[in-house]
């Protein structure tokens, strides 16, 4: 099983090796890097490439982890042995009509073999990540109600996003392969964007690509990425834009940057800098 | 192997045996084919922080080309004029295997390979003090025996450029832990600042508490809810902001000071001038004073961190009337003071925006400042434990509630 990137992914080569590595070892692996630097597109594209189903867990830092795997409906079983479960099928006696599976219990209690990607791990805690570790190491969870233990038939391929918003924990970090994804370079850019837009004409795309890594060196609070990039270059051939302008004059800017104050400076209007 | 191991031990990079064990296992299950696998795979096992990526980069140069760590990597230009290449290509061309037309023709990536191959070929060939890839002896990729047919290819064939010439551009360098701070990386760092308490609305279900009601109330279901946990920091910043001491710190902690103020809503900024005696100023000029009291009742509930380079004469940490205000008033020492504040204030931490390395040698007085603080430097790597130190002290008053 080698993942190859695909025609909708440029896959860097060095990236190509390492979730070939990452697969062939069985190790989760954790993807960081800039926003928009497509961590999350990689996954998708795995799964797409090798014909495997996806399993994809958003992550929020209300999580505790255990609703990854399962969530055992306790008031439904309730209000069931209350008031009957109706012409539902349900059967207050049986557990399992109670248990929902998460992506992670979807993932290992399939029958074929899915790519499970946790995105954005670093919302969660780091209490949650702990409860995660063995969860991932093992490829197994304990239903606690019952005390059954869950296992992965087919290992699934895990991939776990983190923008970094948080520091994940050491004991987590040592339990994946961590790779972070620099930002692309021009010339690996024009690759990204020909794949996106196969009829660009050289001289746009040049200067586009020329503006685009001006505005990212100014050391705006959000530098434009990847995908701000192809946003901005769609918007203007939708638009039947012929060219990106320079300076001040970049049409479209509010796809490029983002928070208000970047805006502010880029058009060249100060805040009154406070201290 | 483990002699690299150990190298990366040396540099600071945290290993353990199980990264050794995989890296064994996964080399015997034939994933490191040439060494910019090797260096990938190497990678991945090994590095668990950005940060370390820079260093991981130096030592596996000096370890596998034999680079010093402290220059920059070898150079494909350098290698062509070194001597044990020199020497190579004189007794190829005195054996009568190349012709003296084939260095002509043959192009550089072409020779080179050739000249791994002889290396690789002998076993054990130390040519000095160079230490290239195939002289060690105790790595597994010496013998080329062992790998028939696969070699090493140290070339610039791979399909993703040279593991060389990735470590070569260096991309890591900003991340390192000693950095000195920028906008990004502290954000990151003090995001990790986290005081869970009890808030906002009754909208989460207590299941234990819904299930016992339930169960009294003879079956019929009684849902009860609870508040959520969330994640509420307060904190209160004290800010040394006088004097000349302070002077050559002030870029470093006017970053520290946007970047607090823009992450947390519930933060408040003090100031005092070298240390503190009964009072600190709600303004930069020290003339809106905060009163003692108030501030000590904040305690429990609030993160207090405490911005200085606590260098000061002795006489002012612990004379009595030992301000630098000729007029003062107070006869405690500051000392007690600083004492007394980190009694009402139990989850606090000192940042200095002097080296830790330096505080030794600095002054006596940090040393006497850090028995009552628990005190990190400004760097991204002591700001990280600073957080952590707070996070753990803070869990237990959390846990109190309020």
């Amino acid at each position: 099983m080698r993942f190859a990137g695909t025609d909708r992914y440029y896959l860097n080569a060095e990236l190509g090796e390492i979730v070939n590595i990452a697969i062939a070892m069985e190790k989760p692996l954790l993807l960081t890097g800039e926003a928009g630097t497509g961590k999350t597109q990689l996954a998708f594209e795995i799964a797409r490439a090798l014909g495997l189903k996806m399993e994809e867990a958003r992550c929020k830092s209300t999580f505790k982890g255990e609703e990854l795997c399962y969530v055992y409906d306790t008031v439904l079983r309730l209000n069931d042995s209350r008031f009957g479960s109706g012409d539902t099928g349900r059967d207050v006696n049986n557990i399992w009509d109670y248990l929902r599976f998460g992506p992670i219990g979807r993932a290992f209690l399939s029958e074929d073999r899915r790519v499970l990607l946790l995105d954005e791990i670093d919302k969660t805690d780091s209490d949650t990540q702990d409860n995660l570790l063995d969860v991932l190491e093992e490829r197994s969870f304990v239903i606690r109600e019952i005390n059954h233990k869950v296992t992965a038939l087919h290992p699934p391929i895990i991939l776990i996003t983190s923008n970094a918003k948080r520091e994940l924990s050491d004991p987590f970090l040592r339990r994946c392969f961590c790779h972070y994804i620099p930002f692309p370079p021009p010339d690996e850019m024009v690759q990204i964007v020909r794949l996106h837009f196969p009829d660009i004409p050289e001289a746009f795309l040049e200067t586009c690509l020329v503006s685009f890594y001006r505005l990212r060196e100014q050391g705006f609070e959000k530098p434009p990425a990847t995908a701000e990039l192809l946003d901005w270059i769609g918007s203007m051939r939708k638009m039947g834009i012929r060219g990106p302008g320079a300076g001040r004059e970049i049409p479209h800017i509010g796809t490029l940057l983002k928070r208000t104050q970047d805006i502010l400076r880029h058009k060249g209007i100060r805040k009154p800098s406070s201290l | 192997m483990v002699g690299f191991v150990y190298a990366l031990m040396d540099a600071g990079i945290p290993v353990s045996v199980r990264y050794l064990l995989e890296f064994t296992h996964a080399i015997r299950s034939g994933m490191a084919r040439d060494l910019d696998q090797l260096f990938l795979l190497a990678r991945l096992v090994f590095v668990k922080r950005v940060e370390h990526c820079d260093t991981f980069e130096q030592v596996f140069a000096s370890y596998f080309f034999g680079a010093d760590p402290a220059q920059a990597l070898i150079r494909w230009e350098d290698l062509l004029s070194s001597k044990p290449f020199h020497e190579w290509l004189r007794d190829q061309v005195e054996q009568g295997k190349l012709s003296p037309e084939d260095v002509q023709e043959l192009d550089t990536d072409e020779l080179l390979a050739r000249f791994w191959e002889t290396v690789l070929a002998q076993e054990g060939a130390h040519h000095g003090g160079n230490r290239w890839v195939g002289t060690r002896g105790g790595s597994p990729y010496g013998h080329a025996a062992r790998h028939p047919g696969g070699g090493i290819r140290v070339q610039g064939k791979g399909i993703h450029g040279t593991a060389q010439k990735v470590i070569g551009a260096r991309r890591f360098v900003s991340y390192s832990d000693h950095s000195t701070l920028s906008a990004e990386n502290l954000r990151q760092a003090l995001q990790s600042l986290r005081s869970l308490r009890p808030s906002g609305p009754e909208t989460e279900l207590d299941l234990d508490e819904t299930i016992a009601r339930t169960a009294k109330n003879g079956g019929e279901i009684e849902l009860v809810f609870g508040r959520e946990l969330r994640n509420r920091v307060k904190l209160i910043v004290l800010m040394d902001n006088g004097g000349y001491s302070m002077t050559p710190y002030i870029p470093l902690v006017r970053t520290l000071f946007n970047n607090i103020r823009g992450l947390f809503a519930d933060a408040k900024f003090c100031y005092f001038h070298n240390c503190i005696y009964g009072v600190v100023f709600r303004d930069p000029a020290r003339t809106d004073p905060v009163p003692w009291e108030k501030l000590m009742n904040e305690g429990h509930a609030t993160r207090l961190i405490i911005v200085g380079d606590a260098n000061m004469a002795p006489a002012e940490l612990m004379a009595c009337y030992g301000s630098l205000d000729l007029f003062t008033a107070q006869r405690k020492p500051g000392v007690e003071w600083l004492r007394e504040l980190r009694n009402a204030f139990p989850v606090s931490v000192w940042l200095n925006p002097i080296e830790k390395a330096r505080w030794g040698r600095e002054s006596t007085s940090i040393q006497l400042i850090r028995r009552v603080f628990h005190m990190e430097d400004l760097t991204l790597a002591g700001i990280k434990n600073a957080v952590t130190h707070l996070n753990l002290q803070g869990q237990v008053y959390d846990r109190l509630g309020n």
